[in-house]
């Protein structure tokens, strides 16, 4: 059995009233709210009174990755709460992070309260619990996640926040449908744009030319958010290394910085021999300078 | 009349000696008798033996009783190679002569009188001393084989006719003269080096190649896995003296060696079909064969598309990769076949293929591409020290030097510097692993890795920082090592200094 018995299952419903009410009000202004919400970890003051979702695709990029935590990272300094449905992509990098920079934040399942679903991120599962963040479901016991459960799912997501940020998505993918509740249930929808070519930005791209405000940075999620310049966390070793940096170092960089590469198509570009290439990058990586992920090296 | 003949029967890829008995009795009902457990191929050689010594001019003692036995008679028993031990059985024991002593005869008849090539002829020559005999009478086209040896008399034999001549007396036979060995290796064709770009497989090819370590190849259909493996064969050295024999016992076993030919001097490239069976594969059936493992022994085993092939397959390859050979047992006996070979597997990124690839769209979802990189996780993953992830690249505009870069001409002239690089560190290893038993950087035990890898303290501190970033297991550990000696082979360094150590681990395997 799961290691969620630990964690007390709780219900709240509209109508409670004693001592105080925990069903957030924000959510009893949709017109089809939950009648009963399920929920492990606790509820603290103030945690559903300013919510923003992070949502995106489940074939997350490295570019979808580096900004949720970019942006995530600005949400947890302007102590906002991030919502997002705990599927893998977009919305576990966004628990992810906010479990990493110490905010808060809320995973809206698709299933009973006592399943975890994806299983395998277990793991993420007990960090936001022990991290006291909250895991809510409207559908008690072990009740199996199915086709439907997803967008009533999202409509929970987009109920409980101010605004919805929708990171990459595909162009008939989950998260326009919390996009089009946010848009129904009168929140702020914004996208991040990303390159016209990568699939997983189609879907955020329509929402920008739909009228969608587009977030290129965190200044502008947290101008949006009425958040004043905001502040980013966790930016600042990267700068003191690129200090030190060679000649070969610094051209890597620049060339990866335009865009991501393999190690082949490096050494045409640079034109220099894998051998001596390969010492560079392994040097960098270790540095943190750049990252590799599945054969691509990416500026971290 | 009762003639003993010496013969022998094959296990595996070893001998043991049989003693062909033949007895011609003018009492009893005429009859033709084999006993001692022959298989169908034997028990069918009396046809052959009787038309072939009839058609040869000579008698056949139809009208007596003749029982031949093979002893000893509680093994079972396979191979046409025994009807020329057969044949002279009958033909000394009913014209009354003393067969040639220390002598062995091997081939298969033809009804016309001649003999055939067979296959088997190099290890009956090879165990031709160990079993106390001096020498082999055998088909011409399979004498060659045979005559590798010195020291062995072999006389190759094109009839049964020139075999009684011999026999009687009438005309002596002349030792055959081993045909110059063909060394010729395989060179890389031109158009085998036409893989266009891949510079990153290429050098972990190279590395490969000189360290002898396995390797995973992961990229889109099209980007020229297949072409890069097939360039692989012959970037390898050439095999030694002693490998030689191994592979060529092997092959002979199998009746892969062409009629004339001799020693395999060529590493063996084998590259099986994912649908090959369990038996194919590890080797098996009855009796008991080689499969593509042995076959591989000593070169490469390609397995294109790795993750189609069967779980049990895949699964079978862990225990003859650690030890270099595999121990079949069936009821009957128990063989042990050498199998030290190179792995190169091949496979998509994904179930579809086209998850890296710049335009195609992959249709996989993130739990399908788990479930199939699961297939490649694990223990069979333990055993390759090198896994090289190959992108396709787009082709941005015609002057991009991409395609321009090495004409065919240069390219040739690179492949050849590389090769010399491969053969100057198998060199380097050589002498390193003098009389230690280990051949290759890839073989070295982890104790082994402690005495011959000298890293400098400069590579163990990147190395341990390495480590910790990464979270390297100790297996890991040593598998770096591992190829960082190989690199610092390539390179003609003595010491492993922190550059190997980093090249290495772009070809690290644990974040697959």
């Amino acid at each position: 059995m799961f290691d969620t018995v630990k964690y007390k299952t709780r219900k709240m419903e509209p109508g409670d009233s004693f001592p105080e009410s925990l069903y957030p009000e924000i959510l009893r202004g949709i017109n089809s709210f939950p009648k009963v919400l399920f929920y492990k970890g606790d509820i603290v003051t103030g945690l559903f009174d300013n919510c923003v979702a992070v949502v995106g695709s489940r074939n997350m990029t490295m570019y979808g990755r580096t900004v949720t935590r970019n942006l995530v990272s600005a949400l947890c300094a302007g102590g906002i709460t991030v919502v997002s449905g705990f599927m893998y992509g977009i919305d576990a990098t966004a628990h992810a992070s906010c479990v990493e920079f110490g905010g808060k934040t809320v995973a809206v399942m698709p299933c009973g309260i006592e399943m975890i679903h994806p299983p395998r991120q277990k793991d993420l599962y007990m960090d936001i619990l022990q991290n006291g963040g909250l895991v809510l479901s409207e559908y008690d016991e072990e009740f199996p996640p199915c086709v439907w459960t997803y967008p009533r799912r999202n409509r929970i997501v987009a109920g409980l926040c101010k605004a919805v940020l929708v990171v990459e998505a595909g162009e008939d993918s989950g998260s326009l449908i919390t996009a089009g509740f946010a848009r129904k249930y009168g929140r702020r929808v914004m996208a991040v744009p990303g390159p016209v070519t990568s699939l997983v930005s189609a879907g955020t791209l329509k929402l920008i030319k739909e009228g969608a405000d587009m977030v290129c940075s965190a200044e502008d999620l947290m101008r949006l958010l009425g958040h004043g310049k905001g502040q980013v966390i966790g930016e600042h070793f990267v700068e003191t290394i690129e200090n030190n940096l060679n000649k070969l170092s610094t051209k890597i960089i620049s060339v990866l910085g335009k865009e991501p590469l393999d190690i082949s198509m490096l050494s045409k570009i640079l034109e220099i021999d894998i051998p001596l290439l390969s010492v560079e990058m392994t040097n960098l990586s270790l540095a943190g300078v750049i990252c590799e992920r599945e054969g691509m090296y990416y500026v971290s | 009349m009762l003639v003993k003949i010496n013969s022998i029967a094959v296990l595996g890829v070893d001998v043991v000696r049989v003693t062909v008995e033949v007895n011609i009795a003018s009492r009893g009902f005429p009859s033709f008798d084999i006993v001692g457990l022959p298989n169908k191929s034997i028990a069918e050689s009396k046809e052959r033996i009787k038309t072939a010594i009839q058609n040869s001019g000579i008698e056949f003692p139809s009208s007596k009783k003749i029982t031949v036995n093979l002893a000893p008679a509680g093994m079972p028993k396979e191979g046409t190679f025994y009807d020329l031990a057969i044949a002279t059985g009958i033909v000394c024991a009913s014209k009354g002569i003393k067969p040639p002593e220390d002598s062995m005869f091997f081939g298969e008849l033809s009804l016309d009188g001649s003999l055939r090539h067979t296959k088997g002829a190099f290890l009956a020559a090879l165990y031709l001393e160990d079993i106390g005999l001096r020498s082999i009478f055998l088909p011409l086209n399979s004498a060659n084989e045979a005559a590798v040896f010195t020291g062995i008399n072999v006389y190759g034999l094109s009839t049964m006719g020139e075999l009684v001549s011999h026999i009687t007396g009438k005309m002596q036979l002349a030792p055959y003269k081993n045909a110059a060995i063909d060394t010729r290796s395989k060179h890389v064709s031109t158009q085998d080096s036409e893989v266009v770009g891949q510079e990153y497989a290429k050098r972990a090819l190279e590395i490969a190649a000189a360290g002898g370590h396995n390797v995973l190849l992961i990229g889109s259909p099209g980007v020229g896995k297949t072409m890069l493996a097939r360039m692989f064969s012959g970037m390898l050295a050439p095999l030694t003296q002693q490998e030689s024999h191994e592979v060529t016992k092997i092959y002979s076993v199998t009746g892969k060696i062409p009629p004339g030919g001799s020693l395999i001097t060529a590493r063996p490239f084998r590259a099986p079909h994912h649908t090959v069976s369990y038996a194919g594969f590890i080797g098996g059936g009855n009796p008991i064969r080689p499969g593509e493992i042995s076959l591989a022994h000593r070169g490469v085993l390609f397995m294109d598309e790795f993750t189609e092939f069967h779980k049990d397959i895949i699964e079978a390859l862990r225990q003859p990769m650690e030890e270099g050979k595999v121990t079949i047992t069936r009821s009957s006996m128990s063989v042990e076949l050498p199998c030290r070979f190179l792995l190169l597997a091949a496979c998509n990124p994904c179930p579809c293929g086209y998850l890296w690839h710049h335009k195609n769209k992959c249709k996989c979802s993130v739990p399908d591409v788990e479930r199939y990189r699961k297939k490649l996780s694990g223990p069979i993953l333990d055993r390759i020290d090198i896994v090289c992830r190959m992108r396709d690249f787009e082709l941005k505009s015609p002057d991009q030097n991409v395609l321009s870069s090495h004409d065919s001409h240069g390219n040739n002239s690179e492949i050849k510097m590389v090769i010399d690089r491969i053969y100057a560190a198998h060199k380097i290893q050589e002498k390193r692993f003098d009389g230690v038993g280990t051949v290759l950087n890839s073989e070295m035990t982890n104790m082994q890795v402690g005495l011959h890898a000298n890293l400098s303290v400069e590579a163990k501190v990147l190395l341990n920082r390495a480590v910790e970033s990464y979270g390297l297991s100790a297996r890991s550990y040593f598998k770096i090592v591992k190829v960082a000696r190989t690199i610092a082979d390539l390179g003609g360094a003595g010491d492993i200094e922190p550059p190997h150590i980093a090249e290495a681990l772009q070809y690290k395997t644990s974040t697959l």
